[in-house]
């Protein structure tokens, strides 16, 4: 009796907790209706903020997958000098707040630096471009990729990529046999975080690429200029775009897990 | 023919062993653990790095640390490892396992009757979860013959196997040798394992190989102390006429009861404690400052004289000395 109280009470709290976290979204639905939404992204460029942002989010993911999963192999595997150093720098930007790293991008990145007037002559501004909209979504969303992917990759045994390489798979085959579709439901996990924070990023972008608006900046310059009520419609949008990817990597990574546990 | 002949630096010792293994030989590295039996194997699979040596594989120099150096890395040895846990892959089904090593376009109907032969022909679509223990060594055997191996390694793949699977197992992997001719070494802790399988045992311990021969001659016939201890010689009792300090060796599976003068060591003395042991007793029998373990069924407190078979003696040095029987102690 005494211990289905206490399961009912905690199934309870548990409850309140969920509720309380899915709040937001929630009271969402509860203010915005299909008309309002029709109308609002029915205006006059209402659509680009919405290609902008799922323009520079792929490619901040490409970016991630390309740049990210080298480096978080290294680290999973020690094959980097002073580890904790690299974690520290991948650190870096998830611990600075992203107002801070947009300020300081504009002075690494920007058009006076140097780094700015070699970009430059490839005719790449960092400031106020679709470029700088990427490396300020890189920037908010790679240690959650590189730190995800990092944890994927060392749950691998590094025995299994030792068996591959004694039946005849040199490294680079046997990482894409054995140790990439084991690591996958993880990186699958890493790369959605890392979309839903590219999709938000807010901080850094608001400072360094307040054009072209992205989705982010839509909802805030339209929260500024016409009210809560014409902003709402766009966090719905946002919303639909950004979870699509990461309930699909979710359930996949649950599904190829569950296979492999038989 | 497999041949190493290496030096590897551990920490604690440095690793010195030369063995030679015939095609269709087994060959098994006892020794207690810490001794470096996993690393000679690893050291031969091409996984570290001896400090000084050379191995060789039917001709084909894997490993020379002299000029022309030479170190082939493991994918190309063609030398398969099976340790305790087979590390079978996860995300493939068996049939996916077992063809893994076996190039681009697998004989699907080879890898059906080696299945077969393996006993796991009705699993070829399961996935490794899914497999017990035996089956799961099965499917990681059948990958290392599908992957063609000229040489197998197992490191004590049936510790903690029920002993009625571990010797349908070591049956198993005994015929396929044979039928492959390949040499195989297996490292064991347990001197009945290695005596199931083998042709020959090296025993080794701290680094050093104290012995090789076959399993009867070193069980026998130990060339040290120590060789003598690590084999289950529980008791050495003194033995006067191999000269001062010289022992003689005990061990409880070749002591008879009753006086049988002439073949071997006699010994008298009171029985101090006994325990079940198997079907029968095993009794600490008191000859003089020593207690000598041996199957007997005498209570605590009875006198009793027993005969130690043909027991291997050493000299102060620990060496083995010519053999001695018929001598009362």
């Amino acid at each position: 009796m005494l211990r289905s109280a206490s399961a009912a009470a905690s199934l309870a709290g548990a409850a309140v907790v969920w509720i309380a976290l899915l709040g937001p979204v929630i009271t969402l639905f509860f203010h915005v209706t299909p008309g309002t939404v029709s109308s609002a992204l029915r205006a006059p460029g209402a659509l680009t903020p919405l290609v902008v942002s799922l323009e520079a989010g792929l490619i901040t993911l490409a970016v991630l997958v390309c740049l990210g999963t080298p480096l978080a192999w290294l680290m999973a595997r020690g094959r980097l000098p002073a580890l904790r150093l690299w974690e520290a720098g991948v650190l870096a930007s998830l611990l600075l707040p992203p107002l801070v790293v947009g300020l300081l991008l504009i002075f690494m990145v920007g058009p006076l630096t140097p780094i700015g007037e070699a970009l430059g002559h490839l005719h790449l501004t960092a400031t106020n471009t679709l470029f700088a909209l990427i490396v300020a979504e890189v920037y908010e969303s790679a240690p959650y990729y590189v730190l995800g992917a990092q944890a994927a990759f060392a749950a691998v045994d590094p025995r299994m990529e030792q068996q591959a390489a004694l039946l005849g798979d040199r490294p680079s085959r046997a990482a894409r046999r054995v140790t990439l579709p084991l690591a996958a439901p993880g990186l699958a996990m890493a790369l959605a975080v890392a979309w839903a924070r590219a999709m938000g990023a807010f901080g850094a972008v608001i400072i360094i690429a307040y054009h072209p608006y992205g989705l982010p900046l839509q909802i805030w310059t339209t929260l500024q200029e016409t009210g809560l009520a014409s902003a709402l419609p766009f966090a719905l949008v946002l919303l639909v775009v950004a979870l699509p990817l990461p309930v699909a990597a979710y359930l996949w990574s649950a599904r190829a897990r569950g296979r492999r546990r038989g | 023919m497999l041949e190493a002949d290496v030096e590897v630096d551990r920490r604690e010792f440095t690793l010195a062993v030369t063995l030679r293994v015939a095609p269709g030989e087994r060959l098994a590295l006892f020794g207690p653990s810490g001794a470096g039996k996993t690393t000679v194997l690893e050291t031969i699979a091409g996984l570290v790095p001896p400090r000084r040596g050379q191995v060789v594989l039917g001709g084909r120099v894997l490993t020379q640390t002299s000029a022309p150096r030479r170190a082939v890395p493991p994918w190309q040895r063609r030398v398969g490892l099976l340790r305790q846990d087979p590390a079978l892959f996860p995300h493939l089904t068996v049939r996916q396992n077992l063809e893994y090593g076996a190039g681009p376009h697998p004989d699907r109907a080879a890898t059906e009757r080696l299945a077969g032969g393996l006993g796991i022909g009705g699993l070829l679509a399961a996935r490794p979860a899914r497999l017990s223990g035996g089956q799961a060594h099965r499917v990681a055997l059948g990958r290392l013959l599908l992957a063609r191996c000229e040489a197998l390694l197992l490191d004590e793949p049936y510790t903690g196997m029920d002993s009625g699977l571990r010797r349908a197992l070591t049956a198993l992997v005994r015929s396929l040798a044979a039928d492959r001719d390949i040499p195989v070494v297996l490292v064991a802790h347990e001197l009945a394992e290695a005596q199931a399988f083998a042709d020959r045992l090296a025993v080794l311990d701290a680094g050093r190989l104290l012995q090789d021969g076959t399993a009867d001659a070193v069980v026998r016939r130990p060339a040290s102390r120590r060789v003598a201890e690590l084999v289950g010689y529980l008791g050495f009792v003194p033995y006067p006429a191999g000269g001062e300090g010289a022992v003689a060796g005990v061990h409880p599976e070749r002591v008879v009861p009753g006086d049988h003068a002439g073949r071997g060591l006699v010994l008298s003395g009171q029985v101090r404690a006994r325990h079940p042991a198997g079907a029968g007793w095993e009794a600490g029998l008191a000859v003089g400052p020593d207690v000598i373990w041996c199957r007997l069924p005498e209570a605590p407190g009875a006198q009793a004289t027993v005969t130690v078979l043909d027991p291997p003696c050493f000299g102060a040095d620990g060496r083995l000395l010519p053999r001695a029987t018929g001598v009362s102690a």
